[in-house]
């Protein structure tokens, strides 16, 4: 068992391995989601197992969803899965759930694979053009400036705390009205309110120093 | 009337609809509509269907978690929780199972062609046959581990660790497989997180004998990989694996 751990602590670049197994409570089979996320933080390879059995098939879902089945959806369920196991130190089981944290890594995910066909596009049509040869020609074509936009707002979805990821993500995502978040989270309205105008500042100021230039 | 406030503005980025005042101003003033629109620019990056809460659920096939085992060196299953009571119960995925996934390497500068054969996998490596025949003073193989071949590469083969009676190790290889052009084999081990490996050496197709580096341990670095790398200069591997296979320890 030492010699899984000695390679889990190199695979562990983000973070520290205990060296430990953590203690599993003997009694609980079964460990309820929140514990899970505890658990999977601290780096408890159960706890890797058990999160797959119970949020694969919700990320598979999206994956299929976004690509149809096959092995871009699997690849994007499985890339989520090393991302989160490799990179668990940035989850931390306080600021919520480790299903949403899941999805949101799994989003990003999906957004590789658009950014990566659009560079493969953008490629092809540099080849193309480079071929013509034409005097003016030879220039790459732009980045897809929603490609690229995407992936930036995701990149700044991580970096916020909660309340303010979950409020804006369920604005986002769930398209709720910000009574409907109010509501559901217990936030009120006028936190929400002033939540989702800091956020949205936030990601334009974001896009307007890391994003592409618009067309005045 | 004023300029609406900032929230509303927030608000009208999120396609809420307004209050009929705050509506009527937005449609009269340049100034705030050209707040939502910059306010905007982020809701609509995002707002894809795709990105949507989940919907239905849909099981993966078990080569995914295969692939996720491989690559974390996770032992733990996902199905029930037996190995909850004995957390170092050993090899109870079938760890040459996850195989047939091209996995990720450290290092790699073609992260783009590593990806981009990784969506197109779909072989599962089997696991090797296992021979286990301890070497007395032959060349008796002690494993021999079927190299199959990824994403329908027309590359396979086998490898067998023979103990020479000196003591020293080899792994001898037999390849099948075409000549690449401005290219060559390679034979690797790799440890099963898919970010260690060692090198033996360059590979032709056919039969070849490759000295393992003594203490070397096998059973950290299990995974037998042949690559295909281009003749650029480039030391390391190039993500672009066409048959693997995994030695039983």
């Amino acid at each position: 068992m030492t010699g899984v751990l000695d390679r889990a602590a190199r695979l562990g670049s983000v973070g520290t391995v205990n060296p430990d197994p953590v203690p599993v409570p003997h009694g609980s089979a079964e460990p309820d989601d929140a514990e899970v996320g505890r658990r999977f933080a601290a780096g408890d390879e159960q706890a890797l197992a058990l999160a797959y059995a119970r949020w694969a098939g919700q990320l598979h879902g999206m994956a299929v969803r976004a690509f149809g089945p096959g092995p871009d959806a699997e690849d994007v369920t499985q890339q989520t899965f090393i991302s989160a196991w490799t990179g668990r130190a940035r989850y931390n089981p306080e600021q919520g759930p480790l299903p949403a944290w899941l999805v949101g890594v799994c989003r990003h995910k999906i957004a590789d694979t658009w950014a990566r066909r659009d560079r493969q596009r953008r490629e092809a049509e540099a080849a193309v053009s480079e071929a013509q040869a034409t005097p003016a020609g030879g220039t790459t074509p732009p980045v897809d400036s929603v490609v690229t936009d995407r992936m930036l707002v995701l990149d700044e979805l991580e970096r916020l705390g909660q309340p303010q990821r979950g409020i804006i993500e369920l604005a986002f995502f769930a398209d709720l009205t910000h009574a409907q978040i109010a509501e559901r989270t217990g936030i009120p309205l006028g936190t929400v309110k002033s939540h989702i105008r800091r956020t949205l500042e936030r990601l334009r100021t974001r896009l307007e120093v890391d994003g592409a230039a618009l067309p005045a | 009337m004023p300029h609406c406030q900032p929230e509303q503005l927030a608000l009208a980025a999120l396609r809420e609809p307004l209050p009929a005042d705050d509506a009527a101003h937005l449609g009269s003033c340049a100034e705030c509509r050209a707040e939502v629109a910059a306010l905007q620019r982020a809701v609509d990056a995002v707002a894809v269907p795709e990105f949507a809460e989940p919907g239905p659920p849909v099981a993966p096939p078990a080569s995914v978690w295969a692939g996720i085992a491989a690559a974390t060196g996770v032992q733990a299953t996902p199905g029930g929780t037996a190995s909850d009571a004995e957390p170092a119960a050993p090899a109870v995925t079938a760890p040459a199972a996850a195989g047939g996934q091209v996995l990720p390497l450290r290092r790699s500068r073609r992260t783009v062609v590593l990806v981009a054969a990784a969506a197109i996998t779909g072989a599962v490596v089997g696991a090797g046959a296992v021979a286990l025949l301890q070497g007395e003073d032959s060349l008796e193989p002690l494993t021999t581990v079927a190299l199959e071949p990824l994403d329908g590469e027309p590359a396979s083969g086998r490898a067998e660790v023979v103990v020479r009676p000196d003591g020293s190790r080899a792994l001898e290889v037999d390849l099948d497989a075409p000549p690449v052009e401005d290219a060559y084999y390679e034979i690797w081990l790799i440890e099963p997180g898919v970010v260690d490996m060692v090198p033996l050496g360059v590979l032709r197709p056919g039969t070849q004998t490759f000295e393992l580096p003594a203490g070397l341990d096998l059973a950290a670095y299990p995974i037998v990989d042949v690559s295909v790398e281009p003749l650029d200069g480039d030391p390391t591997h190039s993500g672009v694996s066409v048959a693997r296979g995994q030695i039983e320890s």
